[in-house]
């Protein structure tokens, strides 16, 4: 369809095209970048492996057999567990992919939680300009504040466990995205379709939901990705610190904490989880820092 | 310079309030009454309801409040209920060894990092520039407890080097021994920001004018880096490593607790997971207020590096 096809096509519409063309090139400038598009596509088999995991797990993660304790991988005793068993007995596969679910899904509530509440503050900050000196300080301080103390905190207060450890790994995702939120949000501000808005008398919370927040999201969900590493890391170290998941939930940082007494006579029951944790967290900061490139053009020669 | 230190006390006023409010929650939650403990078994209700009086548990908790930051700036901060001793005390024993253990870790992964970063941002795009950055991208992403892990397994269950705590002040050669795998450990993920910064700041700075106009006077290739931009390029750095104290501060708690490191970390960590309240108060508080004080002594350290933040 060519231009002349539609007369009629407004600047809002060019616009939009241009911002989708935009999109698309760095979607390309990913998949060019070898190790960013390997990051992806692991990340996509893994998250699905996640997702998956009640139906493509061999076995209960959950039942143990005591003969097969500790059961090496390959071990004559256990044929059928392709990892080995664990120091219960249990399938390492299945408790890995289990595992995967879990920490994946702490960390996917914890940043869409924390996300959306640092969005919110980003927003306000960029919209009400009175607010901004405010908001914005109270993002520095909890940025500078380690993200671990969030942790030991609220594993205090409210006791240690699930709940306490989706809300540690939330607050310590609001800030950084407070801060995206508000930089994406303060050029849109300046565009004039928000002072038109204004003209025809929309009010603040149609201009901040239909104008600022429906434009800002792909940016904010980007850095969300971005965030996800990070809070993987912490929340499977808290974990690890007995601080987090319990066991015997399998989660991948509690699971790695349980094997670590069989260092010595079973490594597997360990590293496993360990391996599994920095292979996620891995593909998540390359596959970030290749996005953060494609989105700085400073960068870019 | 003294408008800029006073302006950053300013900042930090409302969250030591903040800190000092959990603090202060934290001794809410304990599910036993002071006052009966006090009293002791025999004590009749009229008794207890004496003490509870005495002790100003009557009052509003705000008043408490008031009362508790007044205990805590006198350095009261109560009692483990495990060890029955006072809180200030345990945090004394422990202190030194968490600051010995960040700055065994700091002196030699920042310098590691910064040649790194050099060394990358000067052979930029080849292999080596390649291969340092991933494996900065590597020490990123790794669990700082499968890094000790494998140092305990591989190293110290070879009976190469101690692993289970702290065998003396770090001038005594066991001292010296027994810091060695912890330090590895928290510095293994240290490098890899300390690198990666570098590299972007020196490659800032390798291409400003006057970099330029000392390459044009014919100093050589190296010279121009290591005088010119690498000096310039450190103010970022600093400033880095300033703001990753608190991910070494993270860093340290998962470690000592690992090598049984006789730390603040660790003591805060066994404290949350007994339920000994006082205790993980106070080791929360000193965490935050030392880290606090760094940042500040960061800051400070930045303004005085770069004299445009003091008047910006």
């Amino acid at each position: 369809m060519t231009d002349a096809a539609l007369p009629l096509q407004s600047q809002a519409d060019q616009r939009a095209i241009a911002a989708i063309r935009r999109k698309n090139a760095i979607w390309r400038r990913i998949l060019k970048d070898p190790p960013a598009a390997a990051a992806a596509l692991f990340l996509i088999v893994i998250v699905g492996a996640a997702l998956l995991a009640p139906w493509i797990a061999p076995f209960d993660p959950y039942s143990s057999n005591m003969r097969l304790r500790l059961c090496p991988i390959g071990g004559a005793r256990c044929p059928d567990f392709l990892l080995g068993a664990d120091n219960q007995g249990r399938d390492m596969v299945s408790r890995i992919l289990f595992g995967l679910r879990a920490t994946l899904g702490i960390g996917i509530i914890a940043v869409v939680v924390g996300g959306g509440l640092g969005a919110m503050i980003g927003l306000s900050a960029a919209y009400f300009k009175r607010l901004d000196q405010p908001l914005m300080r109270l993002v520095d301080v909890l940025l500078s504040f380690p993200s671990i103390l969030f942790g030991l905190a609220i594993a205090a207060v409210l006791g240690t466990g699930l709940f306490s450890l989706v809300i540690a790994l939330s607050i310590a995702s609001v800030p950084s995205i407070a801060r995206i939120a508000r930089g994406a949000a303060q050029s849109i501000m300046q565009q004039e379709y928000m002072e038109a808005g204004r003209a025809v008398g929309l009010g603040d919370g149609a201009l901040i939901w239909r104008y600022l927040a429906l434009n800002c999201w792909p940016t904010i969900l980007i850095y969300m990705t971005l965030q996800l590493g990070q809070a993987i890391l912490l929340g499977a170290a808290l974990s690890f610190l007995g601080l987090g998941a319990q066991p015997p939930t399998a989660e991948l940082g509690s699971m790695a904490a349980d094997g670590r007494k069989f260092m010595s006579i079973a490594p597997h029951v360990s590293t496993l989880p360990c391996a599994a944790i920095f292979l996620v967290v891995l593909a998540f900061n390359v596959l970030g820092d290749a996005l953060r490139d494609a989105l700085d053009p400073k960068l870019r020669q | 310079m003294a408008r800029h230190i006073a302006h950053r006390l300013m900042i930090s006023l409302p969250v030591l309030l903040g800190v000092l409010l959990i603090g202060f929650l934290l001794l809410q939650v304990v599910p036993t009454d002071p006052a009966t403990v006090v009293a002791g078994p025999t004590a009749t209700k009229a008794e207890v309801d004496a003490i509870r009086n005495d002790l100003g548990l009557n009052q509003p908790l705000w008043v408490q409040f008031g009362r508790y930051l007044g205990r805590v700036f006198q350095l009261d901060l109560g009692r483990s209920m495990i060890s029955n001793r006072a809180v200030v005390d345990e945090i004394a024993l422990t202190l030194w060894p968490t600051i010995e253990l960040m700055l065994a870790c700091l002196i030699w992964a920042v310098p590691l990092g910064i040649t790194l970063g050099t060394l990358a941002a000067r052979r930029r795009g080849t292999v080596i520039d390649r291969a340092i950055m991933a494996l900065s991208v590597m020490g990123v992403s790794v669990p700082i407890f499968w890094v000790g892990l494998l140092l305990i397994q591989y190293v110290g269950g070879a009976g190469l080097l101690p692993f289970q705590g702290r065998n003396g002040p770090i001038w005594t050669a066991d001292g010296f021994m027994s810091i060695i795998l912890p330090s590895i450990t928290l510095g293994a993920v240290f490098v890899g920001p300390v690198a990666r910064m570098t590299r972007t700041s020196l490659l800032e700075t390798l291409g400003a004018d006057y970099v330029r106009t000392a390459r044009a006077k014919g100093a050589s290739d190296w010279r121009v880096t290591i005088r010119h931009a690498l000096r310039n390029a450190m103010i970022p750095v600093v400033t880095l490593v300033g703001l990753q104290i608190g991910f070494l501060l993270g860093g340290s708690i998962v470690t000592e607790t690992m090598f049984a490191w006789p730390g603040v970390g660790r003591m805060a960590v066994g404290a949350i997971t007994s339920s000994d309240f006082p205790l993980a108060q106070g080791a929360i508080l000193i965490l935050a207020v030392g880290f606090m004080a760094i940042n500040l002594l960061v800051d400070v350290l930045y303004a005085y590096l770069d004299p445009r933040i003091a008047r910006g």
